[in-house]
């Protein structure tokens, strides 16, 4: 995010067009952020402490954790903003944006360990003792699942296409392609809504149906957050898109997030290998 | 009435963030401390420019690494305050083998409350926060990047921390309120079933304190490796020039990397197992084991994440004061990336007397001793850089030094632990207690305090106190032998860890152990007064290059930095001297 260069002996100030105004140092921001947060875990808090016992009610942390995410969104708007949005054009990109790439690819690897520790456990469980019975009664490979999975490679297709329009120019091809990856990704979370729905209410088969529930629930779940928040991440691209935002040489973001994306969309193949059809097919040997 | 607790609760964490922000606003104008480092002068005074807001908003908002530093290295003071107020609690009750000092407060259940927050604290709201504190200041100038690769990220990353730690502690404090939620009991370590089970609803509150602070540290490591890799000046510093902290925290940082999101997942499971009736750490589902694989394989990671970057320091501030390059500098890089490396392939030692398959066991007994060479090489490097060299014992230097030898201790009880037949014996003795304390006080704490009198005069502007420097070191050298070998020799006894009462035949050991950690308390309050009354009225720093190091042509980075600011005050005007007069003249 450190974009604006403005020499001040010498000295690189990060903040310049920021809240409060007048400074180069100084943004409220972070803090707003933080403040978001912590409202958020203590309304968890709050929320554990209601269930528990009978010291507060636990809807009172609810509406603490719902209000905390408020702040913690505006926090992170503000900061984007400010950081990025305001001046697009005036403002060089500082260092090609190399900085940004780099912390994109550093926190996919932390999302690489996070999924690599569900992914633990769901090996762990199905090398151990491994019964059909863990699974819902009608399967777990149904048609929605064909259908996400159609639609999230195809995303992957389409933010591809989109950023091979930006680089040759062409601004309203690219921000044609974002709209159609943001919308599959909206119906990917449909679909996913759709089949927990029918896990839950038609099948009885939720969060606490045993160990392959909390493994499926665990890692779809994880899954389906990543889903929610790269559409988020779409739909900045796509407003900005919209206000002309980016061309051939100044789109760090838009290559990012399409990183980000794809990322998701591999991990969500590797899901569907193990956890849904892995989890059906060889159940009735087990090597081990 | 089941409203009041819940207004309790919220008023009193709106209420202590009034007074602390108060009570800033007062200090603002009752102290004008003013690091050099935060931009110096003229900011309050409008030189033409005004890079940051005045008072408590400056604090609030700053986006510089400089001042972050700062605030992280005080974060990391006040949580050493109360994890050594606690591990003093526990040691008074262990001079004598029954319960007693403890009993009229919560007897047992309160030993191992304080048992759990000591050790959670001392790992991650201290030593952890003040390495990056070291690292937010001088990383930036060490590697002449203009700020952090991601300013604004690493101000969300430090006031996470104070937030969280309010949660973590929180079992402690709204007690005194009348809101019992029950501190959690579960030592570091948080095996299941202990933890998934325990009644009460403190170990949730701090465990998700504990989930958020992970994410603090994340991003920070994040940013640290983006600013060394991406940030650096690359005509002035080239990878071959890069300077030997700054290589322990870019390992450090990709040790964090795959290490805490693991532990992030893992205690998310444990919630949802707690509240939301999942089986992740149930008999049927992971149980008991896939805990310690997943804790440990962040476990083992976090040691080295906590030792690595003091090894760094002392690295750097030892050659100084030796007068001398140090020995081999290319094969210490080596051995923090082959310790980086092999840190994630050791985890199971901590599992040894678990049960499993022998197979196993064996080779993770040969990496872990694997990755005492690595350890061994740089021990040695220090010791050739001592050889032969003009030492000039210094408080930094003086750290270093008993660094080398509580890492000898710590290092070689540690390859023994390490030896199957050896650990089967030893786990879950104190002997395990004595040996990661050589090392996490003797070796870490020692860096940090070396670190903190080296890079003082830049942080403030101040020299430190000599001599109480000089205490500081003697009584923690002696203290932490005495408690820390009075440990090892419980160990050999057969003194179980973790209990709060024990056989009269361990009395002796343990009260020598209680009297070597008064011993390191006095040395503590000597630090922490010393550290607190210099920054404020200490002397001012009259060159730039207070420790001489023009002369062994070791004048780094940061110091040049240090030096061209200076230059900059003096030329912006004589503000230093007026205040200094009135400094004087309020001695
Ligand atoms: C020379 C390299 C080292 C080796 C071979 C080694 C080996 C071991 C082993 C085998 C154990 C398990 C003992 C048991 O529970 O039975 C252990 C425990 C421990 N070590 Fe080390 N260690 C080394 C260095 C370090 C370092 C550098 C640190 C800290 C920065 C450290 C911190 C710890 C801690 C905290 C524990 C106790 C964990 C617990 O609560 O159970 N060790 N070490
Ligand atoms: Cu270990």
């Amino acid at each position: 995010m450190a974009t604006e260069e403005s020499e001040d002996h010498g000295h690189f100030l990060p903040a310049v067009r920021d809240w409060p105004r007048g400074y180069g140092e100084a943004s409220w921001w972070p803090f707003v952020t933080a403040i978001g947060l912590l409202v958020v875990y203590t309304g968890a808090s709050l929320y554990v402490i209601g269930r528990g016992t009978d010291l507060v009610s636990s809807s009172v942390g609810l509406g603490a954790f719902v209000a905390g995410w408020a702040v913690t969104i505006l926090g992170m708007f503000g900061w984007i903003y400010q950081a990025f949005v305001v001046d697009f054009w005036d403002r060089g990109s500082h260092n090609g944006g190399a900085s940004l790439r780099l912390g994109m690819l550093l926190f996919l690897g932390t999302d690489i360990a996070t999924f690599g520790a569900g992914f633990a456990y769901y090996f762990f469980i199905r090398t151990g003792g491994w019964h059909t019975e863990y699974l819902p009664e009608s399967g777990i490979l149904t048609s929605v699942l064909v259908i996400n999975t159609v639609l999230l490679v195809f995303s992957s297709f389409t933010i591809h296409w989109a950023e091979g329009h930006l680089q040759k120019g062409n601004h309203q091809r690219f921000v044609q392609g974002l709209l159609v990856t943001l919308l599959c990704g909206i119906v990917f979370i449909g679909g996913q809504i759709y089949e927990y729905y029918e896990f839950i209410v038609h099948e009885g088969f939720t969060l606490t149906s045993g160990v392959f529930a909390s493994g499926f629930f665990g890692l779809t779940g994880i899954h389906g957050i990543h889903v929610s928040f790269g559409a988020l991440l779409l739909a900045i691209l796509l407003v900005r898109g919209l206000r002309g935002h980016y061309d051939a040489d100044r789109h760090v973001s838009v290559t990012t997030v399409s990183w980000y994306w794809h990322f998701v969309d591999a991990i969500w193949l590797f899901l569907v290998a193990v956890v849904y059809i892995g989890s059906v097919f060889g159940t009735e040997f087990s090597p081990f | 009435m089941a409203v009041s607790p819940e207004l309790v609760f919220s008023v009193l964490m709106g209420l202590l963030l009034l007074v602390v922000a108060g009570w800033l606003t007062r200090l603002e104008d009752w102290q004008a401390y003013t690091p050099v480092g935060g931009g110096g002068y003229g900011e309050s005074t409008g030189h033409g420019h005004e890079e940051k807001p005045a008072g408590l908003t400056r604090w609030l908002t700053t986006v510089d690494h400089k001042d972050l530093g700062i605030l992280y290295s005080l974060f990391g003071i006040v949580a050493f305050a109360w994890g050594g107020i606690t591990a003093m609690l526990m040691r008074v009750e262990l001079t004598t083998p029954g319960m007693d000092f403890l009993a009229s407060f919560g007897g047992v259940g309160l030993y191992n409350a304080l048992l759990t927050t000591h050790g959670i604290t001392m790992l991650f709201l201290f030593a952890a926060p003040l390495i990056f504190g070291f690292a937010n200041y001088m990383v930036p100038l060490l590697v002449d990047a203009d700020d952090m690769a991601f300013p604004r990220i690493n101000a969300i990353a430090f006031w996470i921390l104070p937030f969280a730690t309010i949660l973590m502690w929180a079992g402690f404090f709204l007690p005194l309120v009348g809101i019992d939620i029950q501190a959690a009991k579960t030592s570091w370590t948080l095996y299941t079933p202990l933890s998934s089970t325990m009644q009460g609803t403190g170990v949730d509150v701090f465990l998700l304190g504990f989930h958020l602070s992970g994410f603090s540290t994340t991003m920070g490591a994040i940013n640290f490796i983006a600013t060394i890799v991406a940030e650096r000046d690359s005509v002035n510093v080239p990878w071959s020039k890069l300077d030997i902290f700054s290589w322990t925290i870019l390992t450090q940082g990709g040790l964090i990397l795959f290490a805490f999101p693991i532990l992030t997942a893992a205690v998310t499971m444990l919630l949802l197992d707690r509240n939301f009736g999942t089986m992740f750490f149930a008999g049927e589902g992971g149980g008991a084991m896939l805990w310690q694989h997943l804790f440990w394989f962040f476990g083992h990671p976090e040691v080295y994440i906590l030792v690595l970057p003091p090894m760094g320091l002392v690295s750097l501030i030892l050659p100084k004061f030796a007068g001398r390059k140090l020995f081999g500098f290319k094969f210490i890089v080596y051995s923090t990336l082959a310790i980086g490396i092999l840190s994630f392939g050791v985890w199971a030692h901590h599992m040894f007397t678990t049960g499993m398959n022998p197979r196993l066991t064996a080779s993770f007994m040969a990496i872990s001793l694997a990755i005492g060479i690595p350890s061994a090489v740089k021990v040695f490097n220090w010791i050739t850089t001592l050889w032969n060299g003009k030492l000039r014992m210094t408080a930094p230097m003086l750290f270093s030094v008993g660094f080398v030898q509580n890492f000898i201790i710590g290092g070689v009880t540690g390859v023994f632990l390490a030896a199957v037949p050896f650990d089967l014996v030893m786990q879950d003795t104190y002997y395990v207690v004595g040996h990661f304390h050589f090392i996490v006080f003797g070796a870490i704490g020692f860096a940090l305090f070396a670190a903190m009198y080296y890079w003082f005069p830049i942080m403030t502007g101040r020299m430190y106190d000599r001599r109480l420097a000089l205490w500081h070191f003697w009584l923690s050298i002696i203290g932490g032998n005495v408690t820390f070998i009075a440990m090892l020799i419980l160990g050999y006894g057969g003194m179980p860890r973790r209990y709060a009462t024990y056989l009269p035949k361990f009395m002796t050991w343990h009260a020598v152990a209680t009297v070597g950690a008064f011993i390191m308390t006095f040395g503590v309050v000597a630090f922490v007064w010393n550290i607190w009354q210099s920054a404020l009225y200490g002397k001012r720093v009259d060159s730039g290059d207070p420790w001489n190091l023009k002369q062994s042509d070791q004048f780094s980075n940061e110091w040049k930095w240090y030096e061209g600011k200076r230059q900059t005050m003096l030329a912006d005007g004589g503000e230093e001297d007026a205040d200094d007069a009135e400094r004087n003249a309020a001695d």
